[in-house]
C-alpha cells in the first residue's frame, strides 16, 4: 500500500543512503515487470488484431491497435447487467462481511469467553472444507428459501464464505496492536471499548483495508457458486459471464476474452486506488502516536 | 478464588458483550451453512448417486464410502502428491511474499506505489482469467514464454510442450498459484509491518543491531500473528485448490498421474455424480488439512489469546 | 459507547434478516416454461431460430412465457444435478448425445414414448442421433441437431501440388507427403490433427472394423485390444506421424486447429464442418472441404456423429415442454438450422453438403451409463498419448485402456 506522506525521517537513513535506496528501487522495478507481465500480456492481446494474436511469432505491442475486441465484448449479451449485478453482490457482501467480522474479531481478540476457542476452530473448519462438497446441499437450502437464481442467494453465500476468513484475519491484526497503547488510553478514564474504538481503530485501519480488499477480490472473482446458483444470464456476475466466452462448442474469440477480462478487472483497481489513502492515514497516525 | 460478585444488570450486560458481538456472524453462517454442513456429513455415510439424488432418497451404508476411498491406492498417491505440492507452494508463497513486503518498506514512494499497484493488478485477476492468460502465454503453438526463452538463448524452445509430463504440468500450476498468491501475502504483511512500533526499531538501531537482528527481535514478533494466519490460510487453500490445476492442465489432460486432491474430489465425487463418495472424500480432506495445519492453528489459537 | 456497538450489531442482524426474506426469482410459475439450451444457440445466426420457435409456441399458448436460459458445456450437468436436487429443473434441457445415457438410466427424464407420433418428422429421425435418446425400450430424448467431421483444406496448396480431392486413405497420405515436400516451414502440418484427438483415432478403429466396447449379456467389455482395433490404432499412429506436427499429447482445443490453419501452419485439418468460419481472412477464399476417405476406395471413413437432443426432466410440465420441443424441431425450424451449417434431425431434409455426406457413415460411443466417466478419466486420450510418444506399444496401450474401460463401464 502506498503512503503519500509517510516518508521515514532522514536521520534513519544514515547508513547507505541514496545509493542503497536506488538499488532497492531497481529491484522493485524488475520485480514489477516480472509480476505484471501476464497482466500486460492480457491487455496487449486485447488491443491486437486477430491475425497478430494467432501469429506464430508473438508481437510485444501491436502497431495497429484495434478497439474491435472491446466492442465485441461489450456487445455480448448482458454485459452491463453483469457489471451492475457484480457491483451489487460484491458491495453488499463485502460491507456486511467486514462489519460483522470486525465485531466478532473484537470479541475474540479483546475478551475471554467460553466458546471463543471453539469459535475460532469452527471458522478454520469452514475454510478447510472443499467448496465443491457444499455446492449441492447449499443449492438445496437456497431453493427452500426461494433464493436460487437471485442475487440475494449469491450475496448470502459469499457472506458465509468470506466471514470465517475475515474474522480470523482481523483478529490477528487486532491482536498485533501493542497493549501499552490501549492501556495508555484507558488512563483517560474512557471505558475499555471506547478506548479501543476511538484510539486503536485507526491503527487497525491497514488491516481492515487489507481484509476488505481481499474480501472484495475474492467475491469479485468467485465462480463456482455463482455459476450454479444463477441460471438466468440477466442475473449473472462477471466471472460467470466470462466463462461463456469459453463455454461454447464453437470457436473461441481470444481477443474478445482478453478485452472482457481487462474490462472486468477495472473496478477492482478502482477500489484499490480509492482505499489506498485510508492506509496512508493509518500509517501516519501510528507514526504520530509512536 | 474470586469472591462471589453480586448480581447486577450492568455486570450481565458487560459479560454478554462478546456474545452479542459474535452473534451476527454465528447467525449468518448458521442459517446458510448449517444444513449443508450437516448434509455433507450424513451424505458421506450413504450411497447417493444420481438415481438417489433424483428420488431424494439415499441408502445408509455406514463407513463403506470411507473404506472404499481409503482402500483405493489412487487416493494415497494423490494425497502424497498434494502434500508435496502444498509444501512447495506455501513455502514459495510465504517466503517471496514476506520478502516483497520487506522490500516495499525500503522503496522510494513512487516505486512503492508502482509495485503495490502491480501487486493489486495481479491480485485482481480472477483465477479463471489468469489461467487462460497463463495458458495463452505457455501454449505449444505460439506461446510467448517459448519465444522469450528462445530469444534469451536459454535454448531452443520452439513449440516446447509445457504440458507433456505431470511434473511439467504441476510446475506450471505451481508458478501460476504462487504468482497469484504472493500479492495478498505481501500486502497483508506490509500492513502488519505498519504496526511495528517505530521507537523500538530506532532503539534497536541505536543499540547497534543489524537488519537481521532487528527483523528477528522487533519486526518478526509483531507480524507473527499475521504470518501465522497467512500460512494457515495458504496451507488450506493450496491443499484444496481446484480451478488452477483443472483449467490450466486442461480437463482433457487430467489423469491419475497428475491429480491433486481438489481435482480428485471433483472428478471422483461430483463429475461421476457419486455424491456419497464425494462427501466422504471432502470430510477426509477436511481432517487431513486440519492435521497438516494443526501446528500453526494451535499456535494461533493458544499463544495469541486476549488478556 | 458499548450500547452503540450493541445497537449496531442488532441492526445489522435485522438488516440481514430483511434481505434474506426478500426473495427474487427462483421457482417457476405455471404460466411460464424454462428451457436450457447451450450457448451455441445464442450465436447471432442461431438465436432467431430459437425466437421463432418461442413465437410459434406462444401462438398456441398465449399466456405462457418462455424463459430460455443459455448454459455452457463446461458445467451444465453440474447445474442440472443441483437443479434436480433442489426441485427446480428446467422444463426442457439440451443434452449432448454422449451425456444422455447416464441421465436416462438414473430416471432424470420423463418418458415421451407415447407422444412420439405427434413430434414432427419422428418417422425419419437420423438413426444415429435418435438412438441416443432411447433407453430400456422407452423414448426420452428428441433429436435436435448433429454434426460430423470433415477435412477442411487449402485449395491453393492442393492446386500448387497438383492434388485432387482424395478418395482413399492411401491417396490422402500420398497427398500429405507431397504437401510436406513443398511446404517446409518449421511446424507445418499437411494435415493438422491433435495427438489425442480420439474422435479421429476412433474413426480409424471403426474403419478397420473395431469398436470401443461391446455389451455381452448385460456386462460391458472393452474391445480395443481386438485385432481390428489394433490395426486401426496402428494405422492412426502411422498416419499421424506422416501428416501432423501437432503436439502428441495435446487435445483438439489446445490449440484450436482453425487457429493453426489461420497461421498458415496447416495444409488441412480434420474437424467439424463449422471450422470454415474461422480460417482467417487470408485463407477464406482458398478454403474447401471434403469427406475424410476410408482405406477402402470411394467410401467415407466412419465419422463420429456429434449432436444434441432435447429432453423433458421429471417434475416438470410435460405437455407444455413437449409443445415447445415440437415448435423448435418443426420442419421449418430444422430447415433454418440446416441453413446455418448443422445437420438436421431428419433424413427427409438431408442434402448433399460435405457435412451431411460425411454423416452417412458414422460410429458412436458405447451407450453405457458410465460412459461419461470414461471420457472424464481421459482413458482414450491417455492411450493415444502413450502410443504416439512410443511410451507403450500399440498392443500394450490398447490392452491397458481396454481393461480400464471394462472396469469403469461396469462399476
Amino acid at each position: 500500500m502506498s503512503s503519500v506522506s509517510a516518508a521515514p525521517a532522514p536521520r534513519r537513513r544514515r547508513r547507505g543512503g541514496l545509493l542503497r535506496r536506488r538499488a532497492w528501487d531497481l529491484v522493485g522495478l524488475a520485480l514489477f515487470v516480472v509480476l505484471v507481465f501476464p497482466v500486460f500480456w492480457m491487455i496487449s492481446t486485447a488491443f491486437k488484431p486477430d491475425d497478430e494474436i494467432n501469429a506464430l511469432t508473438p508481437t510485444w505491442i501491436t502497431t495497429s491497435p484495434t478497439l474491435d475486441h472491446f466492442r465485441d465484448a461489450m456487445a455480448r449479451p448482458y454485459f452491463w447487467d453483469t457489471v451492475q449485478n457484480t457491483l451489487i453482490v460484491v458491495g453488499v457482501a463485502v460491507s456486511a462481511s467486514i462489519v460483522l467480522a470486525f465485531l466478532a474479531a473484537v470479541a475474540l481478540a479483546k475478551y475471554r469467553f467460553t466458546g471463543s476457542r471453539l469459535f475460532v476452530v469452527l471458522m478454520l473448519g469452514i475454510l478447510m472444507l472443499p467448496p465443491v462438497g457444499l455446492i449441492i446441499p447449499l443449492y438445496v437450502v437456497l431453493a427452500r428459501y426461494g433464493l436460487t437464481n437471485a442475487l440475494t442467494g449469491v450475496i448470502l453465500t459469499y457472506l458465509t464464505f468470506t466471514l470465517p476468513f475475515a474474522v480470523l484475519t482481523l483478529r490477528s491484526f487486532i491482536l498485533g496492536i501493542p497493549r501499552e497503547l490501549e492501556e495508555a488510553a484507558m488512563v483517560d478514564g474512557s471505558s475499555r471499548l471506547g478506548a479501543f474504538v476511538r484510539i486503536l481503530l485507526p491503527l487497525v485501519a491497514p488491516g481492515l483495508v487489507a481484509t476488505s480488499v481481499f474480501a472484495f477480490i475474492t467475491a469479485w472473482n468467485e465462480y463456482i457458486f455463482a455459476s450454479v446458483i444463477l441460471t438466468d444470464q440477466a442475473n449473472h456476475t462477471t466471472t460467470v459471464w466470462l466463462s461463456y466466452f469459453l463455454g461454447t462448442s464453437r470457436n473461441v474469440d481470444w481477443g474478445a476474452l482478453m478485452a472482457a477480462s481487462t474490462l472486468t478487472a477495472i473496478p477492482v483497481i478502482a477500489f484499490f486506488l480509492l482505499v489506498q489513502r485510508r492506509i496512508a492515514f493509518g500509517l501516519t497516525s501510528g507514526a504520530v502516536r509512536g | 478464588m474470586a469472591r462471589r460478585r453480586p448480581f447486577s444488570l450492568r455486570r450481565l450486560a458487560s459479560a454478554s458483550v462478546p456474545y452479542l458481538l459474535v452473534a451476527p456472524v454465528v447467525v449468518a453462517i448458521g442459517a446458510i451453512l448449517g444444513y449443508p454442513l450437516y448434509r455433507l456429513v450424513t451424505l458421506s455415510f450413504q450411497r447417493y448417486g444420481l438415481p438417489e439424488l433424483i428420488q431424494r432418497q439415499g441408502d445408509w451404508i455406514g463407513l463403506d464410502n470411507y473404506r472404499s476411498v481409503l482402500g483405493d491406492s489412487l487416493f494415497w498417491d494423490v494425497l502424497l502428491r498434494t502434500v508435496i505440492f502444498t509444501v512447495a507452494n506455501v513455502g514459495l508463497t510465504m517466503a517471496l511474499g514476506t520478502l516483497i513486503a520487506l522490500l516495499l518498506v525500503q522503496l522510494s514512494a513512487p516505486v512503492r506505489v508502482l509495485l503495490t499497484t502491480g501487486l493489486v493488478l495481479v491480485w485482481a485477476m480472477p483465477a479463471v482469467v489468469a489461467v487462460q492468460v497463463w495458458y495463452w502465454m505457455t501454449n505449444f503453438q505460439n506461446g510467448v514464454l517459448n519465444h522469450i526463452l528462445t530469444q534469451l538463448h536459454v535454448g531452443d524452445f520452439f513449440q516446447h510442450d509445457w504440458y507433456a509430463s505431470p511434473l511439467s504440468q504441476l510446475s506450471m500450476v505451481t508458478l501460476l498459484i504462487v504468482w497469484g498468491a504472493i500479492p495478498f501475502v505481501a500486502v497483508a504483511t506490509y500492513a502488519g509491518l505498519a504496526q511495528v512500533p517505530r521507537e523500538l526499531v530506532e532503539a534497536a538501531h541505536m543499540d547497534g543491531a543489524g537488519p537481521v537482528r532487528v527483523f528477528r527481535d522487533v519486526t518478526f514478533p509483531t507480524i507473527k500473528p499475521i504470518l501465522l494466519i497467512l500460512t494457515s490460510l495458504s496451507i488450506i487453500w493450496d491443499f484444496g485448490v481446484f480451478a488452477q490445476p483443472y483449467l490450466l492442465i486442461g480437463a482433457s489432460h487430467m489423469n491419475e498421474s497428475n491429480y491433486l486432491m481438489g481435482v480428485y474430489v471433483y472428478l471422483e465425487g461430483y463429475a461421476h455424480s457419486d455424491f456419497g463418495r464425494g462427501a466422504a472424500i471432502s470430510v477426509l480432506m477436511l481432517l487431513i488439512v486440519a492435521a497438516l495445519s494443526v501446528v500453526y492453528v494451535r499456535r494461533m489459537v493458544r499463544v495469541e489469546e486476549p488478556a | 459507547m458499548r450500547a452503540r456497538i450493541i445497537v449496531a450489531a442488532v441492526l445489522v442482524g435485522a438488516a440481514l434478516a430483511v434481505v434474506a426474506s426478500t426473495a427474487s426469482g427462483g421457482t417457476a410459475a405455471s404460466n411460464s416454461i424454462t428451457v436450457w439450451l447451450q450457448v451455441d444457440a445464442q450465436a447471432t445466426n442461431w438465436e432467431p431460430i430459437v425466437k421463432a420457435a418461442n413465437a410459434a409456441f406462444q401462438r398456441e399458448h398465449p399466456g405462457v412465457a418462455v424463459n430460455v436460459q443459455y448454459q455452457t458445456w463446461g458445467n451444465h450437468l453440474q447445474k442440472f444435478d443441483a437443479a434436480l436436487a433442489g426441485g427446480n429443473a428446467p422444463d426442457v434441457i439440451e443434452m449432448g448425445n454422449t451425456e444422455m445415457t447416464k441421465y436416462m438410466a438414473a430416471g432424470a427424464f420423463q418418458d415421451i414414448s407415447s407422444d412420439r407420433s405427434s413430434i414432427p418428422n419422428s418417422g425419419t429421425w437420423l438413426a444415429g442421433l435418435a438412438a441416443a435418446g432411447r433407453f430400456g425400450g422407452k423414448l426420452y430424448g428428441v433429436p435436435y441437431y448433429a454434426g460430423s467431421r470433415v477435412v477442411t483444406y487449402r485449395t491453393d496448396l492442393f492446386r500448387k501440388a497438383g492434388l485432387k480431392v482424395p478418395t482413399s486413405l492411401a491417396q490422402l497420405t500420398a497427398a500429405a507427403k507431397k504437401l510436406n515436400s513443398q511446404n517446409s516451414a518449421k511446424g507445418f502440418s499437411p494435415i493438422y490433427i491433435a495427438g489425442t484427438d480420439w474422435y479421429v483415432a476412433m474413426s480409424f478403429v471403426a474403419d478397420y472394423g473395431g469398436t470401443i466396447a461391446r455389451q455381452v449379456s448385460g456386462k460391458w467389455k472393452g474391445t480395443l485390444a481386438s485385432p481390428q482395433a489394433i490395426a486401426g490404432l496402428t494405422a492412426y499412429k502411422n498416419f499421424f506421424g506422416a501428416v501432423s506436427k501437432a503436439s502428441k499429447t495435446t487435445d483438439e482445443t489446445r490449440p484450436n486447429p482453425y487457429d493453426v490453419y489461420a497461421q498458415g501452419q496447416a495444409g488441412s485439418m480434420i474437424g467439424p464442418g463449422w471450422f470454415s468460419c474461422c480460417v482467417g481472412d487470408k485463407y477464406k477464399a482458398t478454403t474447401g472441404q471434403f469427406v475424410m476417405p476410408s482405406r477402402l476406395k470411394g467410401q467415407p471413413m466412419p465419422g463420429f456423429l456429434g449432436g444434441s437432443l432435447l429432453a423433458v426432466p421429471i417434475g416438470t410440465n410435460k405437455s407444455l415442454a413437449l409443445d415447445w420441443v415440437k415448435a423448435y424441431t418443426s420442419t421449418q425450424s430444422m430447415t433454418s438450422l440446416r441453413s446455418i451449417g448443422n445437420i438436421p434431425n431428419t433424413t427427409s431434409l438431408l442434402g448433399s453438403s460435405v457435412n451431411e455426406r460425411a454423416a452417412q457413415k458414422s460410429w458412436f460411443v458405447p451407450t453405457a451409463k458410465n460412459w461419461v466417466n470414461v471420457e472424464n478419466g481421459n482413458i482414450l486420450r491417455n492411450m493415444l498419448a502413450q502410443i504416439l510418444t512410443g511410451r507403450l506399444s500399440v498392443k500394450q496401450a490398447a490392452q491397458s485402456a481396454s481393461d480400464n474401460i471394462t472396469s469403469v463401464l461396469n462399476a
